[in-house]
């Protein structure tokens, strides 16, 4: 049997608050269980540093659980990591060997500016979100939930983009920074169902060019989002987006 | 016009100029590459079909013009696209590693598009900004393909265009909201074949003009 | 010192639940109609302020947003999307009776208290049956992917042991889903400029001037400055306090600071106690685990849970053979089996742990096996019906568990206890509302499956747009501002607590303490509790509290991005949170749902409660740091059910 613990050299982006460019410094993360998390990794490499009397790496994370969104880091040149449709949070050690270099960098965006070391801020997406991404009802007015059936399959394909976590691996991974596979994501789940029909021309276009103002890049349709979203959130949702888009512009 | 010009403006709507702008140069690339399948069967059929082209006379105008637009159109907005590309991160990675979503296709867009742009200049002076009256386009042709280096870089060039087109294809599907995963492996498979096409069609005239024809 | 418990017969005139009068189906109608309603035109000059973006918070900050008062709503994380609701995964219940199987808002009613173990004030959780079907239709407007029927229809599904199918989901995501239709309603209000968010925000005081609520003292998490922000009334949606525990299935930024510190302002504190340990969740494997993953019941429906019979016995799990092991759910509880209700099966696993009979690493496991059910129905309809929680399994474990047995131990999961409020959702300090998880109203001594999401909304989205306007068109406000001394003494308060935390230089860790008390907490107020370890527990915990302020160590500093300090400030609390969750069990001398005290237990080894001395809501008031708190009690009647005792033998 393989030895349970494996040894590491980090190197990790470290960026203090206010300044404009970090770099990346070394350090050591030892015995490191292979049932841990990723973040459980940095915990320990945090801890060692605290003991040290050094400054912990600060990074975003909560839930520790792939739902809320918050954690999330490039590791060695992949959006929380290279296992597929895993959360920064999600990754175990098991999936490195002992001696190996990590390299560990936040989000990096234009739209997303570093707060410090691996946090960034990434209210931009909330701010996309504000330009429409909901369907305008007021509470206490809703009729009963079973008078508008809505197909299963409808239903089920709304789900699917409904799943995305906002945590911003797309913009993470895509080489133009883009955000159009998280708009894309909101804009089909709610163009898709009935109750978002009304105000769906109306949506798509203040989305997108909300994304825009942002300083967003523009989708070269390289798929890298597709191939990292933690969701396994698919470009169709981008491809019905534009079709929402020119139907809500040229009609 | 301004709705019109606000929807261009967007990055959707950039997209969507690079896509149709994209799609026209499939379709010519399909009609050029149909017309110059005759030099296959010789000098006489490909010099009639110059001729017939010739005597459409205002219409080569125009669709010149709207080659030229449409490359205006292609050039520039790409460009831009770069650029705001570029400008949407400040600060690159370290470390960059491929998912595997990119392709050759698909990351080198900017670049083939660059060599594709001199590759058409150097391709109009060799054989669209000639004297007509003293010579034909097929002594033209005769003459650059029997210069070795021109061969080479013909064919390259074509290879080029065929990675530029692997990727921008079926992209422009993607673009124009055609994405269904009961067709798109049906798109993403014509787009490969039509890239050989081209490849093969374009690639083998250099080299049979220079050396088979001769 | 002893808590005081000599005032339980003085019934708290703060205690007044203001429960309205009338039969129970018409309390909430006859109070909505006697609340005084705030003139529209002057709802702009109201200011509320929501801490928390979770389910109650963000349906709550939206909704008064959509009435027409100025909100201002803060988080902790850096998007309100962010909110623990967001892991909540079974369902969300609502007496819909879609399936026509007898279900009726009566029973949704009766379920939650019984379930609760009668330890809930009727009028409340009636209240919340009755909004639990408007809450379906409102989030179905809002565009939530519920799960369909072929007809086009909602379908629902059974859940944590109710006899009727009512509870609705999306998938294993409806806390998801629920949460982000309230985050985008809240997003619609932020651009309406109804709504001013502030994200990476924690609450450090509350502002008390002249006896009402009044705003609060936030921290910036970015840049460290102490900011202040004042309202005509403070709505607190900052969920449980399940990570005093240290592990938990909660988010790591879970915490009590925001309710402790209202509690020391003078709001009371209820049943703090009363936590749900749920028996499903993945066991620990090492000193660095962080946190917990649950994984649903429903696997209790297939799987087999046993331990070796031998103690110590560390041979693989196929090498035991089946003389050998010890179904001990099926042997003791032959009707239920392994379908026993969540505390009964968490209680159980812990007492084979303790007789050493664990399995895995830690010996802090026991299997739930699957072999006989894919034996009976082939691996294919195992795995159509737990597939990605068997997936989710392997990728935390490593482990396939189609192959050898699963391994599960319960974990903190939800706190029943939380800031006593009235009907109203008004705490005992005037103009603060408690809201969600946050407070300790409608699920008594134990929570049922599906019913954290149906509470967190009717507060938000049903409850608090009417009872803020009673409250606030009932009310003469004085003029406040950020300068008054009030103000100004919170946010010295707040200010000194950062520094004094940034001058121990100790040399132990934040994490290290919040380990060490979550251990103490886990093993003395956890499962099961008796008085001596209590005791002991007791002193442990005020040990640890002196050891934090002597010794620990917090780097960086103060004015900048700092997790550690984060983390130091509301482990601070938790430390001393955890010594009044240890009095609250000690008071509470009988047994009731989560709250098992070993000496008192029916021959089966079920909680006993007592309903003649402890059918009541224990309300703590903060006496001062070197004080005990103050016991009072809210006497608990129940005109509509039958008090009677659970079995499930």
């Amino acid at each position: 049997m393989t030895a349970k613990t494996i040894n590491l050299t980090l190197k990790v982006w470290r960026q203090g608050r206010g300044e404009p460019i970090g770099r990346l410094e070394t350090c050591r993360a030892e015995n490191i269980s292979k049932d841990m998390s990723f973040l459980e990794m940095i915990d320990v490499v945090n801890e060692q540093l605290t003991k040290d009397h050094q400054e912990p790496i600060a990074f975003d994370h909560d839930c520790r659980e792939g739902i809320c969104g918050m954690c999330g880091a490039v590791v060695n040149g992949r959006p929380h990591g290279h296992e597929r449709e895993t959360t920064l949070c999600q990754l175990h050690m098991r999936h490195f060997s002992d001696g190996d270099t990590i390299v560990i960098e936040p989000w990096r965006a234009r739209a997303f500016p570093v707060i410090k070391d691996l946090v960034v801020d990434r209210s931009a997406l909330d701010q996309i979100i504000q330009a429409g991404g909901y369907i305008s009802v007021n509470t206490g007015g809703a009729p009963d939930a079973n008078s508008l059936p809505i197909p299963k399959d409808t239903a089920d394909a709304a789900f699917v983009p409904a799943a995305c976590i906002g945590c911003g691996a797309c913009v993470a991974a895509c080489p133009n920074a883009s955000a159009m596979l998280f708009v894309g994501a909101k804009v089909s789940q709610l163009s898709l169902l009935p109750q978002g029909r009304p105000e769906a021309a109306k949506r798509v276009s203040s989305m997108v060019r909300k994304m825009d103002e942002l300083g967003f890049g523009n989708c070269s349709n390289e798929t890298e989002c597709e191939a990292e979203c933690p969701k396994g959130i698919s470009i169709i949702q981008i491809a019905r987006m534009n079709r929402e888009f020119f139907k809500a512009r040229f009609s | 016009m301004s709705w019109f010009y606000d929807t261009i403006r967007t990055s959707i709507g950039k997209k969507l100029l690079m896509a149709l702008t994209g799609l026209c140069f499939c379709l010519f690339l399909i009609i050029h590459l149909i017309g110059n399948l005759t030099l296959y069967g010789g000098q006489e059929l490909f010099e009639s079909y110059v001729k017939h082209l010739h005597a459409l006379g205002p219409l080569i105008r125009v669709a010149e013009t709207g080659l030229l637009t449409l490359a205006i159109i292609h050039v520039s907005t790409g460009c831009f696209l770069v650029w705001q590309n570029w400008m949407a991160r400040p600060v690159r990675y370290q470390v960059n590693k491929n998912a595997g979503g990119r392709t050759i296709g698909s990351w080198t867009m900017p670049y083939t598009g660059f060599i594709i742009l001199i590759f058409v200049a150097i391709h109009l002076s060799n054989f669209h900004f000639i004297d007509h009256d003293r010579q034909t386009v097929f002594q033209a042709m005769t003459a650059t393909f029997t210069f070795l280096p021109y061969v080479i870089f013909y064919t390259l060039a074509v290879v080029v265009v065929a990675v530029h087109v692997s990727h921008g294809f079926w992209s422009l599907f993607q673009t124009l909201g055609a994405n269904h995963p009961k067709y798109m492996p049906a798109i993403r498979g014509l787009g490969i074949l039509f890239s050989l096409l081209v490849a093969a069609g374009f690639g083998f005239i250099p080299a049979f003009v220079g050396f088979i024809m001769n | 010192m002893k808590p005081d418990v000599t005032s339980d017969l003085t019934i708290d005139p703060k205690l007044d639940a203001k429960i309205p009068a009338g039969p129970l189906a018409e309390k909430w109608d006859r109070h909505r109609f006697d609340i005084k309603l705030v003139n529209p035109a002057n709802k702009k000059k109201f200011e509320i302020i929501v801490v928390g973006t979770g389910l109650a918070g963000a349906s709550a900050a939206a909704s008064l947003a959509e009435l027409g008062y100025p909100v201002k709503n803060f988080c902790i994380q850096d998007s309100p999307r962010r909110a623990h609701s967001i892991a909540a995964q079974g369902g969300i219940n609502a007496a819909k009776n879609y399936a026509n199987d007898g279900d009726s808002i009566r029973r949704l009613f009766y379920d939650t208290v019984k379930g609760g173990d009668f330890r809930a004030r009727e009028a409340n959780v009636y209240r919340l049956a009755q909004l639990s079907n408007h809450i379906i239709d409102h989030c179905v407007s809002q565009g939530i992917p519920f799960a369909r029927d072929y007809g086009g229809f909602l379908d629902n599904r059974s859940f944590g042991g109710a006899q009727v199918s009512r509870t609705f989901y999306a998938k294993g995501q409806t806390g998801q889903q629920l949460l982000l239709g309230a985050y985008g309603a809240l997003m619609r209000q932020v651009a309406g400029g109804m709504v001013t968010l502030f994200q990476r925000r924690e609450m450090m005081e509350l502002v008390v001037e002249d006896g009402r609520a009044r705003g609060i003292v936030t921290r910036n998490l970015i840049t460290g400055e102490m900011e202040t922000h004042t309202a005509h009334a403070v709505v607190l949606a900052t969920g449980g306090y399940g990570n005093v525990f240290y592990l938990s299935t909660n988010a790591m930024a879970s915490n009590v600071t925001a309710a402790f510190r209202a509690y020391k302002s003078g709001a009371y504190f209820a049943n703090p106690c009363f936590t749900q340990i749920h028996p499903t969740c993945i066991p620990v494997h090492g000193t660095f685990q962080s946190k917990l993953t649950l994984m649903s019941e429903s696997l209790r429906n297939d799987g087999r849970v046993w331990v070796p019979k031998k103690p110590g016995d560390n041979r693989k799990p196929k090498d035991i053979p089946e003389s050998e092991r010890d179904y001990y759910l099926e042997a003791k509880y032959p009707s239920f089996g392994n379908l026993v209700p969540r505390d009964v099966a968490s209680r159980n696993a812990k007492d084979q742990c303790d007789m050493d009979k664990g399995v895995g690493e830690t010996r802090l496991a026991v299997y739930l096996d699957f072999a006989d059910a894919i034996k009976r129905h082939g691996e294919g309809a195992i795995a159509g019906k737990y597939g990605n929680l068997f997936q989710m399994y392997e990728k935390i474990t490593g482990e396939n568990p189609y192959q050898t047995p699963m391994m599960i131990y319960p974990a903190v999961h939800y706190t029943m206890g939380g800031l006593w409020v009235d009907y109203n959702l008004m705490s005992t300090i005037p103009g603060l509302f408690v809201l969600g998880e946050a407070n300790f109203s409608d699920h008594g001594a134990n929570r049922l499956g599906a019913s954290a999401l149906m509470q967190g909304l009717a507060d938000g989205y049903f409850v608090i747009p009417y009872t803020i306007g009673g409250y606030l068109a009932g009310a003469s406000f004085g003029k406040t501002h950020t300068g008054s001394e009030a103000f100004k003494t919170a946010v010295n308060v707040a200010e000194q607590r950062v520094q004094k935390l940034m001058q121990v230089n100790g040399r132990r860790t934040v994490a290290d303490f919040h380990r060490t008390l979550g251990g103490i907490l886990w093993d003395h107020c956890g499962m099961a509790r008796n008085e001596e370890g209590l005791t002991k527990a007791k002193g442990m915990v005020a040990n640890l509290r002196k050891e934090f302020w002597e010794d620990v160590y917090v780097p960086g500093n103060a004015a900048d991005f700092n997790q550690s300090l984060e983390n130091a400030g509301r482990v601070a609390d938790f430390l001393e949170f955890g010594e009044l969750m240890i009095d609250d069990a000690l008071a509470r001398r009988e047994s009731c749902g989560c709250h098992f005290n070993t000496a008192f237990q029916t021959e089966d080894n079920e909680a006993l409660r007592d309903d003649e001395n402890f059918c009541h809501v224990a309300a703590w008031e903060y006496a001062g740091d070197e004080r005990s708190p103050l016991f009072h009690k809210e006497p608990l009647t129940f005109e509509n059910v039958a008090l009677t005792q659970r079995s499930y033998k």
